[in-house]
């Protein structure tokens, strides 16, 4: 993977607790998913960014095979990835993610 | 375009037991709700039974019969 772009992933996820790669933008969002996964985050009252890889492919493609992952949105949280809504969803419910949440950012503040 | 029947021979290559529930969400079947049902998944993270089914799907996913996915993962026992 060529290393700038990898450098340059690795600084998004250290800047945002909650990082959603994803297509279009936080204001203008292009996919049902990427808006489906701000809603989910929403919801639940945490701030998140979205970033835009509708016009990275470079960058697209080294986030796939970074997490062998194929589909957008992308979640990170605190750096580690846990897919989408369809992982983060059941695991809501299990109670799984409420204090995943509030450790990540606890060692923010 | 895909049938359910083609996408559960897809699914079946990787997870040879699977029961594959498809509901198509808006009717151009590329925009699809899919229940996987496998004892493959026991003891297997959510993260990596998504995975066996997304590698399972790999080719419609990449040559655009399937767009958009929304995934269920469970073992036969529900959990």
């Amino acid at each position: 993977m060529d290393d700038v772009i990898a450098q340059e992933i690795q600084r998004e996820l250290e800047q945002h607790t909650i990082l959603i790669y994803g297509k279009g933008t936080r204001t203008a969002p292009q996919c049902g998913f990427t808006v489906e996964t701000m809603e989910f985050f929403d919801q639940l009252g945490y701030p998140y960014e979205v970033i835009n890889v509708l016009e990275q492919p470079a960058k697209r493609e080294a986030l796939t095979k970074m997490t062998n992952w194929p589909t957008l949105p992308k979640v990170f949280i605190n750096t580690q990835f846990y897919g989408d809504t369809d992982v983060l969803g059941p695991m809501r419910t299990k109670g799984e993610l409420q204090p995943l949440l509030e450790q990540a950012f606890q060692t923010k503040a | 375009m895909l049938t359910p029947h083609t996408l559960t021979e897809y699914v079946r290559k990787v997870l040879a037991d699977a029961q594959v529930t498809v509901t198509d969400r808006t009717g151009t079947m590329d925009h699809l709700n899919v229940r996987v049902v496998s004892d493959v998944f026991k003891g297997k993270t959510l993260l990596d039974r998504h995975r066996l089914v997304y590698q399972a799907l790999d080719e419609p996913l990449k040559d655009g019969r399937l767009h958009a996915l929304e995934l269920t993962a469970e073992t036969t026992d529900g959990s």
